[in-house]
């Protein structure tokens, strides 16, 4: 994305008055498989789109990294989409939600393997040569590894993306969340990513069990993922960031609060 | 099927079919991921089924996380469906969550396999104390007087 559209926010439903009357609103996402492909709209996203918001079909169900074949009738669903949103750009992750018949139910990390690297860009070839937009690759949380990792994350990713031409969704507070929990140092994560290719970044909150910590989406954005959204601008700051809140959602007055600490940490205006 | 495939499927089949984790993972990582989805899960089964959650109370991340621990979503509406039809079927399903099930179970048809259809066809279910009626797809409450 060559413009520069500021802070964001992930549309959902429950969220949508609160979405809807953001004054300095230019960017949102929506999950791709929430929206029909040939029925209405729900009106809060409608609305959004009539005010010139740059809305994001975000897909959660591609399995981009499974090692079957990605399903075309769900490539097809998220070309659909973008076509309706006028979106510049789709997203989905780097990541396989099931594999033998069997749903996950979640986002599921790939071996960084030379295999894994091959399936996923198979993968991103053929839902590209569906896509009438480019799409942005989104690493993801994960609580464990595979035990047989070859290649860096940086590596890992730097390969996926070169092999494919994808942009770089970067949530920084998977990135956070994924150094926290391997005792890596996310600023060398950073510092080895082509930040130069980020399409737009993720932000989020989480919370800690039994001594790891996990990417809820449902808790407040903690100081130590918006330092992160400080240092990353100060190397290279990307078009947009936005808001991902997926449950136990806050009074308007604290999502307000968690937008502006954004908008501080990135330097872009303040969009409440 | 290549390795890649086989081993995602039983990595699959480890968070959510109750089988073991495969060879060289951490187990404690791995059964934290296990337990997260599962909250995941319950957390989407209760926008779903909204009485059915609010009838185990605080409960009911727990009782839903057994019940779901080896059997895959099938989709938050299925899932909450088939607790609530398996609940129901051993007489532990009551009040608003029965009603819930009642006006479900009127509305649309759902053979236990596949996505719930919408009824072509009027529809009678009884539930604890209330009786759900479908006419033309509108569906009323009709409840015993007490």
């Amino acid at each position: 994305m060559a413009d520069q559209y500021g802070v964001g926010i992930g549309w959902r439903p429950e969220i949508d008055g609160f979405v809807a009357e953001l004054p300095g609103l230019r960017f949102a996402e929506v999950v791709a498989e929430s929206v029909h492909a040939h029925g209405d709209l729900p009106a809060g996203l409608s609305r959004l789109l009539d005010r010139g918001v740059t809305v994001i079909p975000h897909g959660v169900r591609l399995s981009l990294g499974g090692a079957e074949p990605v399903d075309p009738e769900r490539v097809r669903h998220l070309a659909a989409v973008a076509g309706r949103l006028n979106a510049p750009l789709v997203s989905e992750h780097i990541a396989f939600v099931r594999a033998g018949g069997i749903e996950a139910g979640h986002l599921l990390p790939l071996p960084r393997s030379r295999e894994a690297v091959d399936a996923v860009v198979a993968n991103v070839k053929r839902a590209q040569a569906e896509l009438p937009v480019p799409i942005a690759l989104e690493p993801i949380a994960a609580l464990f590894d595979w035990p047989d990792d070859e290649l860096t994350e940086a590596d890992f990713l730097t390969e996926i993306l070169d092999r494919t031409g994808a942009g770089l969704l970067l949530d920084i507070a998977n990135v956070y969340a994924n150094a926290r929990n391997r005792g890596d140092d996310p600023l060398e994560l950073l510092d080895k990513l082509p930040l130069d290719r980020v399409a737009y970044v993720h932000v989020a909150g989480g919370d800690e069990h039994d001594g790891l910590y996990h990417d809820t989406h449902t808790h407040a954005t903690p100081q130590p993922v918006l330092d992160l959204v400080a240092e990353l601008c100060r190397r290279h700051r990307p078009p947009a960031l936005m808001l991902e809140r997926d449950g136990d959602y806050p009074p308007a007055a604290e999502l307000r609060t968690e937008l502006d600490a954004i908008a501080a940490a990135s330097g872009y205006p303040a969009i409440t | 099927m290549s390795d890649l495939a086989a081993r995602q499927a039983e990595l699959v089949e480890a968070l959510t079919a109750g089988k073991p984790v495969p060879a060289g993972f951490d187990g404690f990582r791995v059964e934290a991921a296990r337990v997260a989805l599962l909250r995941k899960r319950a957390g989407e089964v209760s926008r779903q089924w909204p009485m059915l959650a609010a009838s185990f109370g605080e409960r009911w991340k727990r009782e839903f996380g057994g019940w779901a621990a080896a059997r895959p979503t099938q989709g938050s509406l299925r899932d909450g469906w088939d607790m609530a039809r398996d609940l129901h079927s051993r007489g532990l399903l009551h009040g608003p969550a029965a009603e819930e099930l009642a006006e479900r179970e009127a509305r649309l048809r759902y053979n236990g396999n596949a996505t719930p259809r919408p009824r072509r066809t009027p529809a009678l279910r009884s539930a604890a104390g209330a009786v759900v009626v479908q006419f033309a797809g509108r569906v009323r409450v009709i409840r015993r007087p007490t």
